[in-house]
């Protein structure tokens, strides 16, 4: 279980990777089309980096951000639980920011920001993941130290 | 920060330690308790009776969320095959409700509201659907549907009283065709809505449609099945009924990102003689609003949507916008001593109107549009106002959900997301009042099939100009609009939102008259899909 949290860190840090490399595919490719005269109104297609963030940002990351949530409760990592649902809690944030930003589009700096934060507590949730276990291994628990156990809100 | 830095947490010691953490959850899950710690008193009983309470308060806050999430996933699920008045729930609009309730079980079928099944058509054309490859006259080359080889298809010309007969014929289309009348009042079953009004023509198919042009004015035809595709790919054409001869009919189209108007991206020269009033008959075929800019001469605005404003004024320093699948006709006159008037489309398509080789002044972007509400002044109005059998309202929002198992963020009508949508209930005369509001964030083209409706005010504010008849009328963010119209065409009837990709997303909502039903499906045989 705490691998499994391990690799969903890990997932959710390189999906906030995908979409900043698609995004910015997208953007570029929205500039190279409007210097050809292209306009872009409510016919126009959204090109691959967009369907690619789309599909990423409002489908793969929630549901990895949900499963990582629920197998924080599991996976017996210190600090887990909770660094798990602040990253289901900015994930919501994103999606909320990116929708706000359509309308007010200098909101989508805060949008760009949010990411970091995303892959950056995602990341240190599979650091803390990754050096629990090696520590497990390397030096084994005290038994019967004082063990509080997993509590929810931890 | 250590394990031990966490005094929330301590690396557990059952069931073998470590990373054994998902046999732990397992055997917990089981309800096997862990091995005791050695040593263990009454504390260690209590911590572990804790651990086993906060264990399963995780598990079964998971199971809720993922439950939760699971049903509405599955709720949201449509079916594949299902009748348009099955779905949804019915409003009355606080008029009379059916005493057997919302049952059209034995009702009329609407595939007998046919207009005249005899008489010599007075316009007859046959159009065939092909799915090909094709160049605008513009010269370049674009795949997607045709009309007779064309896009847009052929223009057809009518006057008021004519029957008019269209043979559809399928040649290569896979998904199927179907051709709609946009804003024309058609009988139900000639609308041409795949699903609810006839089944989609597959390749190999024929299909007539036969009515009497009643209406004088600017109308087009598309097709109602799959259109988000087939539109957008080139499956329409112009009708226009009771023009002069000297009318230009300009269909406004995005092909693969090019604007064009009469099928040609660019510039397009019209001659027209110096001094003399010319009627632009502009149709927006997109799925967006078309804001256009007149220069080189004031001009009027003398129709919206096939019918004609009441003391319309010159306009020098406005624009207009048309929503998407209403029509706008527009009087120019190219100055007498010389030049040439231009109708800016924006995205570098444009008309040019006036005699052959005078210059038109480059486009000016005005700041301003006209307003439908104030503009022209008041006039005669062929609808009863003084009571309303049925008063509804169309709320538009956006909500999180799931759409046919699809997470998002969609559009929802009253507060349900599609399928669960209302269906408006009248009987045949009620007058009827529509309050349609938009809290979306986007501006969006309702259009209601099969009818005209007199726009009554907007946020509370009464029209004071020409009598405003549409049936594509853009609501924007923010907005409410009050319009009113006589239900005198029995049958079941779109009433969507005219951005086609958004109808795909489920802003579509029926008026049904009471004792009408349809033997037609969404899916079924024929894949009817109509949006």
């Amino acid at each position: 279980m705490r691998s499994l949290y391990l690799w969903l860190s890990r997932l959710i840090a390189l999906g906030v990777v995908v979409q900043v490399l698609v995004i910015a595919w997208s953007a570029f490719d929205i500039f190279n089309k409007a210097n050809d005269g292209v306009p872009f109104t409510e016919d126009t297609d959204a090109n691959a980096g967009q369907l690619v963030h789309s599909a990423v940002g409002m489908m793969v990351i929630p549901a990895l951000a949900l499963i990582f949530g629920i197998v924080s409760f599991f996976a017996k990592v210190p600090g887990g639980i909770g660094r798990a649902w602040i990253t289901v809690g900015l994930v919501v944030l994103q999606i909320v920011l990116a929708f706000v930003s359509f309308d007010a589009p200098v909101v989508g700096m805060l949008h760009a920001l949010n990411a970091f934060a995303i892959a950056g507590v995602a990341g240190v949730a599979g650091a803390r993941a990754s050096r629990a276990a090696r520590s497990d291994t390397s030096v084994a628990a005290p038994v019967g130290s004082s063990d509080p156990g997993v509590t929810a809100g931890a | 920060m250590t394990a031990l830095d966490d005094p929330a947490e301590q690396v557990p010691t059952s069931a073998g330690g470590d990373n054994h953490a998902l046999s732990t959850a397992v055997d917990d899950a089981a309800g096997t308790p862990p091995a005791p710690a050695p040593g263990g008193a009454e504390a260690a009983g209590r911590r572990s009776w804790v651990r086993h309470l906060t264990r399963w308060g995780a598990i079964g806050l998971s199971l809720v969320l993922v439950g939760t999430l699971g049903y509405l996933w599955f709720d949201s699920r449509v079916p594949s095959t299902y009748s348009v008045i099955d779905m949804g729930y019915a409003d009355y609009g606080g008029g009379a409700v059916p005493l057997a309730g919302h049952q059209h079980a034995g009702g009329v079928s609407v595939s007998t509201l046919t207009g005249p099944a005899t008489g010599t058509p007075a316009v007859a054309v046959t159009l065939t659907a092909r799915k090909e490859s094709f160049t605008l006259a513009s010269g370049e080359r674009v795949d997607g549907y045709t009309l007779n080889h064309a896009s847009p298809g052929p223009e057809i010309r009518a006057r008021v009283g004519d029957l008019v007969q269209v043979d559809l014929v399928n040649e290569s289309v896979p998904d199927g065709v179907a051709l709609h009348w946009h804003g024309v009042r058609v009988p139900n079953a000639e609308d041409g809505v795949a699903g609810v009004t006839q089944d989609a023509v597959p390749v190999g198919g024929r299909h007539t449609y036969r009515f009497v042009a009643q209406d004088a004015g600017t109308y087009w035809y598309h097709s109602h099945q799959v259109s988000h595709e087939q539109v957008k790919g080139g499956l329409f054409g112009a009708l226009v009924v009771d023009p002069s001869p000297a009318d230009l009919v300009l269909p406004v189209h995005t092909y693969d990102g090019r604007r064009t108007v009469q099928g040609a991206s660019g510039e397009r020269r019209l001659p027209a003689p110096a001094g003399v009033p010319a009627r632009l008959r502009l149709i927006n075929t997109d799925n967006g609003p078309l804001r256009l800019s007149v220069t080189g001469a004031p001009y009027r605005v003398v129709a919206v949507d096939g019918h004609d404003l009441h003391g319309p004024t010159d306009i020098s320093d406005r624009g207009v916008v048309i929503a998407a699948g209403g029509r706008v006709d527009l009087s120019v006159t190219p100055p007498a001593g010389g030049g040439a008037v231009r109708v800016d489309l924006g995205a570098g398509s444009s008309v040019v109107v006036g005699p052959a080789g005078a210059s038109a002044p480059a486009a000016v972007t005005p700041a301003a549009v006209v307003d439908l509400l104030s503009y022209g002044t008041r006039g005669p109005v062929d609808l009863d106002l003084s009571h309303f059998d049925r008063d509804f309202t169309l709320s538009i929002g956006r909500s999180p959900g799931f759409l046919d198992g699809r997470p998002g963020l969609w559009w929802t009508m009253n507060g349900h997301l599609y399928p669960d949508v209302p269906m408006f209930m009248v009987r045949t005369g009620d007058i009827v009042k529509m309050t349609i509001s938009n809290d979306s964030g986007e501006v969006h083209p309702m259009h209601l099939h099969g009818h005209v409706a007199l726009v009554l005010s907007r946020n509370g504010v009464p029209s004071s100009g020409s009598p405003w008849w549409t049936d594509s009328l853009d609501v924007d963010d923010g907005e409410s609009y009050v319009i009113a119209f006589k239900a005198d065409n029995p049958g079941i009837w779109l009433d969507h939102c005219h951005n086609l990709p958004h109808a795909t997303d489920g802003m579509i909502a029926h008026l049904a008259y009471e004792g009408y039903t349809t033997p037609y499906v969404i899916g079924g045989k024929a894949d009817n899909a109509p949006e």
